[in-house]
Order: structure tokens, then C-alpha cells, then sequence
């Protein structure tokens, strides 16, 4: 929609809207509705889609074939984050939790180390909850019961349920069920739901005594703030 | 067929011509390769009339212009009749799909290898035109295996099988014919079958090699049925058993690669589709109501943009019949206001009448007046017209990003539809809707970040999403023994799995080692669910299989209740009178006696529906699955009986006969006086559908279904008593083990009561 990705146009004589000669493009598309148009951008990158025009379909089959599946294979993600964290001086990666052992400690460099020719204490890297996670370890047991009927028939067969794996050839099926999520509202995609906002929304309807009844309650409070701020007895006294 | 000869080919293995003698028997079948009798040969085809083109042809090694030689001669090569006019007007727009640029291309690489993906995007011809292609090659009426076809959708595989008889200038149901549940349009002499890839499940089940097929094709097959997932497998286990079977799996996305890997790298023939570009937008923001938005955005392209029709993606009936009203009434306020162009505004959802359905391939309506801005039309639909309906004329695609998807979670056991959002893939599919006739744009109602971080690649294949219980009887009747490792592409959840086990277990279909027992290899005869198909074999010895049977049928089709917006009182009115006091399965029950009465009576059936506000289409259709599972029924010797209708147990033994499958699905009231229920075992609190005609509902219900929307509900409900849960499913109601809680100590109560009672029978 080129007229509506720009911000709209102000209309040149905002009076005469429905100028007959005002070609109809320019008007403003709702007349009296005077509703917030949708803006829209077109797509960044690529933003067309489909195959090229049909009428240069020249090139060999086996290209489309290999168009295909240049688009089916990952070529796109492109790691440039990667290629820029790496020119500078190349961290030492830890083996165990892919992390670069930056909490290096001076003297754990390797040259300090044959220098003691003890057996190496923990580093901090080793330490942090990030590394320590990494190490293998053995998983708490899965809930299932285990006197399911389902559950005898796929341990006959050879799954484990303590195996954090799936079902299949391979069992690299998923190991969890789909979850389940139902929506009750309109929100759009990416919108966030508002959180706690209908419970401030608790509007009650007020009239005049609940309204004086509010008041005095607010003097009241300010009468005691006040008072206990200011109304101090050695300087009531001093005054006085 | 005109040449009725014998067929092996000429590479035929040992294995091949022993199935020919085993099917012709002595017949002299080895004459095609003997030099000494090609006279007799001749003279074959010669008495027939006449010799057929095909004649020339040599299976599996025909060539693209051999073909098309044959299609362009005057006689048909299937049927021997003269081509008619029509024929030859057809043949020229064939000529010109993509794919026939490939034929050649197509048929080399078919030589070559046994399993095939092919990928062409929509508008390519592949759904009607590889399957020609094949018939071509494999010669099916040599030896006459047959080249299955196969549909996620029965309205597909019809419309699909009428368009290849046509353009073979064959009659659908001879030649050409296709087979879906409930339904089967071939004949003896059926070359080339559409079906659904459910039918073709149902048929493996009793031939586990699939033998009757020489070529199996399975069509849309990025849709990821359950059905094609499963067919999947079992072929990819068959193709290495018959050497001899080929398989095209075809995919209109371009998520090939995914099948190429799971079929042993098989190769790969792409074939671009006929589609323009199409520029895609996004919202800079996220939106705060979709339906808002979209419908906005309709008009929006209505005043702003050129000529070209519009698509409108939403989820359900009601949220599209809404945007539907709304974009008519802001249509008028802009013609009035701004000279705009007319717009015609037609909703599109699965449950529309056929009839309405079809209104959406009427002509965008001509400018109001003579120089006038064009008018449009704007199609408002569910992801029908994703992939399975093309539209023309469609330029304009708004996309909210939502769609209504099935979610099964074996925890609760609800299976359930839910609003939820599309795939990255479902995006892109819908867009390239707009590219169908020129280039075209589609307007997503999300940030171009939101596509990239919050919509997931693809969406999640059926298999994992859906109840088990069927396929797992399915795969156990198809002899498949470890669950475990059954090679599918997508594996489903362990959970899910042994929920379905569980429950085949429970109802006997399977033995507590999980094999197939009589009762479950009796049930998967039946293209039924499991507990429907229980019930229905152990009616019996309720007597009133009859009644089961209707009431079976009734519930395997959709509902047959109208409720029109502008008349739902009289509509409530009138289902009133078929209403009994004890259920709505009853009532169902009655609304079809009254049905047949009707009919009997010689009374004009439709205008009848019409007037009780029953819907004759879907009595009609219950009618037919009656008349199929009846036929089911006699083969195995189930015996069709009613009790009396003036027995005082004639209900009675009809609600006992429906916990014999449904006990899996039975409610017990929260607290006496309350509405709200808890399903058994599964601890779901529910209240009954409004819908019901059950005035006063006892504290025991049973149930068809389980509603999930705002509320948790229970939809087709009959009272039961407790003390046939019991009795007719001790195994499942074993008090020990129920955790505690109301619905314990409620069963413990009245095995106590029916305890004492028995006492004081056996005392007296």
C-alpha cells in the first residue's frame, strides 16, 4: 500500500472534503469515521515472494531445482554477530560449557600452572553456576507413574522414561506433549497482554455523599500528616 | 480395456510374474514375450476393434512424446471411444501447465528411483497432472494394479477424480474413480484412484503390502495429515519389502527437504508454480484487536488500493460472520460518503452450506455506474482457503496471523480447538494466495519482528496434536508391533502415546501387553472411534443395536441441529419436540425416527427438515454411514435387534448400551443443586452445554464431547446411574484405583448400597 506506508497526507483544504475534484485517492478513505488508519511497512530484505516472472522462465530446470533448495537449506542465517566477536583477540573456550572463560584469574594462566605442578583447584570459571550446569549429572526420575499401563508396554519395548528422549527410530521424537494454551482475547501477535490492568479498572459510580464522605477522608489524612510533621510540642510550646 | 492381455514387463523379477500366474492362473500369459505367437497377439487386439496407441508402449520406459502421441490421437487409448471436442479444448490447457515442460524430466527421473519427492507450488498442475503422467508409464490395464492418488480432504479427492475423468474423456467411477469413507466410486475396471489418505489407511489394514497398487502418490503431503504421516511410515517400511512399488510423495511448500531426508535421500523434481510476485507488509506496531485491524485493513485496500479482489484470513464462523457484517455496513457508509466502488463481502468456513460455499467464486461485482469506480469482492474464510481452495482473482491477502488448530493434551484427555498462531510456512502460504492471477500484496497484522521471534517455522504436524486412541488400533491391526521405534517422521509424545494404549486398554481392544485382542481387531474394522465402535459391537447384549447403530451413525456426522441467528427460539422450539427427558442422545435418536417417519410417510423429506429445523444434508449423510456400518455389522455377524418399544426398559437399555464405550467420558456433580460437573478420573470441572434438552440432569452424566472455550463444557449428555459404571466397566471403575476424593467415596457409597442390597436378596 504505497499511499499508506508514507504517514498520511494531510488533505490540502480540510474543509471540503468531499470536493468532487479531489481525486478520490487523496481523500481520506473513511470519511466521517475518522478511525486511525492502519500504517504498514512494507518488508525489509527480501520482501517478495513467490517465483521471478513467469515469463523468463528460461533458466534450466535443474537451477530451479538447486533455487529450491538454496532457499530450503540454512544458507540465510548468516552468523555476523559471530564473525564480529571473533576478530578480537579469540577468548579461551571452556570444554565443557561452550562459555569463554572470562573470569580468568591472573594466575590461572597456563604458564603459572606448570610453574606450581600442584594438582589445579577449581578455577572461578569452574565454579560459576554456568559451567557447573554443563557438567554432566544424572536427571531426577520422570514423574510418570510407573504402574501406567502405557508405560509397561513402551519400557517392553525399550523406552526409558528416565531417558529424557522421544519416541521414533532414533527416539528423536518430542519428549513432552504439545501444550495447550487457550486465548480468550483479540490481542494481535507480539501484543502483550496486560497484566492486572482490569483490576485497577474497578470504576464505581460516585455520588455527591460519596463523594463528600471522600473528601472529608482526604482532609482528615491531611489534617494527621500535618500534624505530624509539623506539630511538634517543644516548638508548639516555643511559640506559644 | 481393449487389450486384455498378459503383463509383465520385460525386467520383470522372479517375484513379478509369480504374482501374474497366481492372478491369471494357466492362462497362456507369457505369449507378449514369446516371438512365435505375436500373430495370436495381434489378432487379440484386433477382435477388439481396434489397436490401441498404448500398444507401442513399453512400461516404465516411455518417453514424454510417446505420451503425448497417444493423448492427441482420436481414439481414447483407456476406452477405445472417439476423443470428444471437449477432450481436445482440455488437452490445450494441459498442454500449457508448468509441469508439463517437465513431463520428460518427470518420467526419467521416475525410471530411475523407486521413492520420488516432487515439489510444485499450487497453480502448477501437479495434483492432476503427475497421476496422468504415471497412468502414461505404468500402463496399470497390463497387469491391472492400480495408481492410487492421495487426498487429505474427501472434497478434494471428488472434485479432483471428476476433473481427471474429464480431462481423460473417461466416466468418474470407470476409468478414473476415487474412494473415501463412507463412500466408493470405482469400478472393475478403475485405473488410476483418488482417495483419501485415511481411505488408503483403512485398505492397507487388510493388505499389508498395499499389492493392489503398482505407483502410490501422496499428494499435499506438507499438510502432515495424520493419515499421510502414518501412510508414510508403512510405505517407507513396504518399499523395501516390494521392490516394485513406486512412490511420489508431492508437497507444494518448500519444506521438501525435511521428506527427501526421511526417504533415503530420495530425489528431488521441483516445478515452479504459475505465481507473481507479492509484496508483503507489516504493521509497524502490534495490534491491539486483530479483528479490528482486519477489517480496517479492508478497507483500507478498498479505498486506497487498485482493482483486485481481497482475502481476509480469521479463525472461526463467528468471528467471520461478525467482520462480514461489519465490513458491509462500513462498505456503504464509504460508497455513500467517498464514490467508493461496491464491494460484495462472502464468509467461507467448513460448516457453510455447500451452496454458500460456492457464492465465493461469483464475479466481483461492476462499478455502481457507468465510469464508476470497479467494484470487488472480499472473501472472508478459515484456513480452508489456505491450501485446499483457490480463489481467483485474489490480490489483496490481509493475515492476522491466527487460526483455529486441534490440540489434544493426554493429560486432561480434551482434544480441542484453539485459537492460536499460524507458522512462519502457514504465513508464507497464505501471502502467495495473493500472487495467484498477477502480482499481488498481503498485509500482515504484526511486526515484521513478531514473524521472525514469535511464529514458530512450521506448524505442528496432526500426529502431534491429536488423540492416538484410533491410529494406535490402526497400527496395531496393521501388524506394526513396537510403537517405540515405528520409524514416523515425527514422532509423537510418549505421554500421548500411553494415553492411547491406556485407553484401547479400557476398552479391550488391547490386552493389558498391549496386543490387538478379538474384540479390538473387531473394532478397527469399523472406520469409527474405538469406543463408538464398542459400543456399537457390544450393543447387543443390551439389545438395541438398532438404536446404537442410528445413534452412531448421528454422531459421526456433523450436527444435525439448525440454529439460523434470526430464528433461534423456534429452532429451540421445535428440537423440543423431539426431546427426552433422559438425554440428548436420545434426542437425537428420536429426530431420526421422526426423520424416517417422515419419509415413509411420503412427505416431502426436505421441506420437512426445513420446518423442524433439522438439516436435511446432514440426516441424509447419517442415513448413508447407517446404511455402511450396517453392512459392516452383518459381515461379522453382529445381530441388528431392538427391544420392544413399549418395554419400559427400551431407553434404559439404550443409555446402559452407550456406557459400554463411553464410560471414559461420564461426569459426576460437583455438590448436589450445583451445575458445575467433574469428569471422572481426569478431574476436569465442566458444566453441561447449554445446548442440551436434559431439563434435570441427574448427578451421573454421560458424554459425547468435551467444549472448550471461555468455559469448560460438555456437549451431548444422557443421564446414566452410577451402578452400571460398575457393572459394565468394573475394570475402569476399580474403586482402589481412584484417588481420593468426592467421586471415590460417591462409588464407594453405592458398591456399599449394591453390596446390601444383595445381602438382603440373598437373605430372604
Amino acid at each position: 500500500m504505497e499511499s499508506s506506508s508514507r504517514p498520511p497526507e494531510p488533505v490540502e483544504d480540510e474543509e471540503c472534503d468531499y470536493d468532487v475534484k479531489t481525486p478520490l485517492e487523496r481523500i481520506r478513505p473513511f470519511g466521517t469515521l475518522h478511525r486511525k488508519q492502519i500504517a504498514f511497512v512494507p518488508a525489509s530484505g527480501n520482501p517478495r515472494l513467490g517465483s521471478a516472472d513467469t515469463t523468463t522462465t528460461t533458466k534450466s530446470h535443474q537451477d530451479v531445482a538447486n533455487i529450491y533448495l538454496s532457499m530450503v537449506l540454512p544458507e540465510d542465517v548468516k552468523p555476523p554477530d559471530a564473525s564480529v566477536e571473533m576478530e578480537p583477540a579469540p577468548p579461551v573456550v571452556c570444554d565443557v560449557c561452550k562459555l569463554p572463560m572470562t573470569c580468568l584469574a591472573p594466575e590461572d594462566t597456563p604458564n603459572s600452572q606448570s610453574q606450581d605442578g600442584t594438582p589445579r583447584t577449581a578455577t572461578p570459571h569452574e565454579n560459576s553456576l554456568a559451567h557447573q550446569l554443563c557438567l554432566p549429572h544424572s536427571h531426577p526420575p520422570s514423574a510418570l507413574d510407573r504402574s501406567r499401563m502405557g508405560l509397561n508396554y513402551l519400557s517392553t519395548h525399550g523406552w526409558n522414561p528416565d531417558s529424557r528422549k522421544g519416541l521414533g527410530f532414533d527416539q528423536q521424537g518430542i519428549q513432552y506433549p504439545v501444550k495447550t494454551k487457550v486465548k480468550e482475547d483479540r490481542l494481535g501477535i507480539g501484543m502483550e497482554a496486560p497484566k492486572h490492568q482490569p483490576v485497577k479498572k474497578k470504576e464505581t459510580v460516585l455520588d455527591a455523599k460519596k463523594v463528600r464522605k471522600m473528601a472529608e477522608e482526604e482532609k482528615r489524612k491531611a489534617a494527621r500528616i500535618r500534624q505530624q510533621l509539623f506539630m511538634r510540642d517543644d516548638l508548639e510550646k516555643y511559640l506559644a | 480395456m481393449a487389450t486384455k492381455r498378459s503383463s509383465v514387463e520385460e525386467d520383470s523379477s522372479s517375484q513379478d510374474s509369480k504374482r501374474v500366474r497366481m492372478r491369471k492362473g494357466a492362462d497362456a500369459e507369457d505369449e507378449k514375450f514369446n516371438p512365435y505367437l505375436a500373430h495370436q497377439y495381434e489378432e487379440a487386439s484386433n477382435a477388439n476393434g481396434f489397436s490401441s496407441p498404448l500398444d507401442k508402449l513399453e512400461r516404465h520406459k516411455t518417453t514424454a512424446e510417446q505420451a503425448s502421441k497417444c493423448e492427441d490421437s482420436d481414439l481414447s487409448p483407456w476406452t477405445g471411444q472417439p476423443h470428444s471436442q471437449r477432450y481436445f479444448g482440455i488437452l490445450q490447457g494441459r498442454r500449457n501447465l508448468p509441469v508439463q515442460k517437465q513431463r520428460q524430466e518427470f518420467l526419467d527421473m521416475y525410471h530411475r528411483t523407486q521413492i520420488l519427492v516432487f515439489v510444485g507450488e499450487t497453480g502448477s498442475g501437479k495434483t492432476t497432472q503427475i497421476p496422468q503422467y504415471v497412468l502414461y508409464d505404468e500402463l496399470p490395464h497390463l497387469d491391472g494394479k492400480l495408481i492410487a492418488c492421495t487426498q487429505p480432504r474427501r472434497v478434494a479427492a471428488m472434485s479432483v477424480a471428476q476433473r481427471v475423468a474429464d480431462e481423460l474423456d473417461v466416466k468418474l467411477g470407470e476409468e478414473v474413480g476415487y474412494s473415501i469413507r463412507f463412500e466408493n466410486k470405482t469400478g472393475p475396471k478403475t485405473l488410476l484412484k483418488y482417495m483419501t489418505d485415511g481411505q488408503l489407511l483403512r485398505e492397507s489394514m487388510h493388505d499389508h503390502d498395499m499389492s493392489r497398487y503398482s505407483c502410490i502418490i501422496l499428494d499435499e503431503a506438507h499438510e502432515r495429515t495424520l493419515a499421510t504421516d502414518i501412510l508414510m511410515a508403512l510405505l517407507k517400511q513396504i518399499a523395501s519389502r516390494r521392490k516394485d512399488l513406486k512412490i511420489i510423495v508431492m508437497s507444494a511448500t518448500l519444506d521438501a527437504q525435511k521428506f527427501q531426508t526421511y526417504f533415503y535421500n530420495a530425489p528431488l523434481l521441483a516445478v515452479p508454480g504459475r505465481t507473481y510476485p507479492v509484496e508483503i507488509f507489516y504493521t509497524p506496531e502490534p495490534e491491539r484487536d486483530y479483528v479490528e485491524a482486519a477489517v480496517r485493513t479492508v478497507l483500507q485496500i478498498h479505498a486506497t488500493e487498485p482493482e483486485g479482489d481481497i482475502l481476509l484470513f480469521l479463525t472461526g464462523e463467528e468471528e467471520i460472520e461478525d467482520a462480514c457484517r461489519r465490513i458491509s455496513l462500513e462498505v456503504d457508509d464509504m460508497i455513500r460518503e467517498s464514490d467508493a466502488g461496491p464491494m460484495k463481502v462472502y464468509p467461507l468456513y467448513g460448516t457453510l452450506p455447500p451452496a454458500q460455499q460456492q457464492r465465493i467464486f461469483d464475479k466481483a461485482p461492476g462499478p455502481l455506474r457507468q465510469g464508476g469506480r470497479p467494484g470487488r469482492k472480499c472473501v472472508v474464510a478459515t484456513n480452508i482457503a489456505e491450501t485446499s481452495l483457490t480463489i481467483d482473482g485474489i490480490v489483496y491477502v490481509v493475515d492476522p496471523g491466527f487460526s483455529k488448530q486441534k490440540i489434544y493434551n493426554p493429560r486432561s484427555r480434551v482434544e480441542s480447538l484453539l485459537v492460536s498462531p499460524i507458522s512462519k510456512a502457514s504465513a508464507q502460504q497464505r501471502a502467495g494466495r495473493a500472487g495467484r492471477t498477477r502480482p499481488g500484496k498481503c498485509f500482515r497484522l504484526y511486526t515484521e519482528k513478531a514473524f521472525k521471534k514469535e511464529l514458530i517455522e512450521q506448524t505442528y504436524p496432526e500426529i502431534l496434536r491429536s488423540n492416538l486412541a484410533n491410529t494406535v488400533l490402526e497400527l496395531k491391526k496393521l501388524g506394526v508391533e513396537d510403537l517405540v521405534h515405528f520409524d514416523l517422521m515425527d514422532p509423537p509424545a510418549p505421554e500421548t502415546m500411553m494415553r492411547a494404549l491406556e485407553e484401547l486398554n479400557y476398552l479391550a481392544c488391547l490386552d493389558d501387553d498391549g496386543e490387538l485382542t478379538k474384540l479390538g481387531s473387531l473394532a478397527s474394522e469399523f472406520p469409527l472411534d474405538p469406543a463408538l465402535a464398542v459400543m456399537l459391537i457390544s450393543s447387543p447384549e443390551f439389545y438395541c443395536s438398532n438404536e446404537i447403530l442410528s445413534i452412531t451413525s448421528l454422531l459421526s456426522v456433523p450436527q444435525i441441529w439448525v440454529r439460523p441467528n434470526n430464528a433461534r427460539k423456534r429452532a429451540d422450539e421445535m428440537k423440543m419436540q423431539f426431546a427426552h427427558p433422559d438425554g440428548d442422545h436420545l434426542t437425537l435418536l428420536n429426530a431420526y425416527h421422526a426423520f424416517k417417519g417422515a419419509e415413509q410417510n411420503g412427505q416431502d423429506v426436505k421441506q420437512w427438515c426445513h420446518e423442524h429445523f433439522l438439516s436435511f444434508r446432514h440426516l441424509s449423510s447419517a442415513d448413508n454411514v447407517r446404511a455402511q456400518l450396517k453392512r459392516i455389522m452383518e459381515t461379522h455377524d453382529i445381530e441388528l435387534m431392538s427391544t420392544p418399544f413399549q418395554d419400559k426398559d427400551y431407553y434404559t437399555n439404550i443409555r446402559r448400551a452407550l456406557v459400554s464405550g463411553f464410560f471414559m467420558q461420564v461426569a459426576m456433580r460437583e455438590s448436589s443443586n450445583s451445575k458445575v460437573y467433574k469428569t471422572v478420573k481426569d478431574d476436569q470441572l465442566v458444566m453441561i452445554h447449554p445446548s442440551t434438552v436434559v431439563q434435570s440432569p441427574y448427578d451421573w452424566v454421560v458424554y459425547n464431547e468435551f467444549v472448550l472455550t471461555t468455559k469448560q463444557y460438555v456437549r451431548t449428555v444422557t443421564n446414566i446411574k452410577p451402578e452400571w459404571l460398575l457393572e459394565i466397566a468394573p475394570i475402569y471403575y476399580d474403586i482402589d484405583t481412584f484417588e481420593k476424593g468426592e467421586i471415590k467415596s460417591a462409588l464407594t457409597r453405592i458398591t456399599e448400597k449394591i453390596r446390601r442390597r444383595q445381602a438382603m436378596k440373598g437373605g430372604r
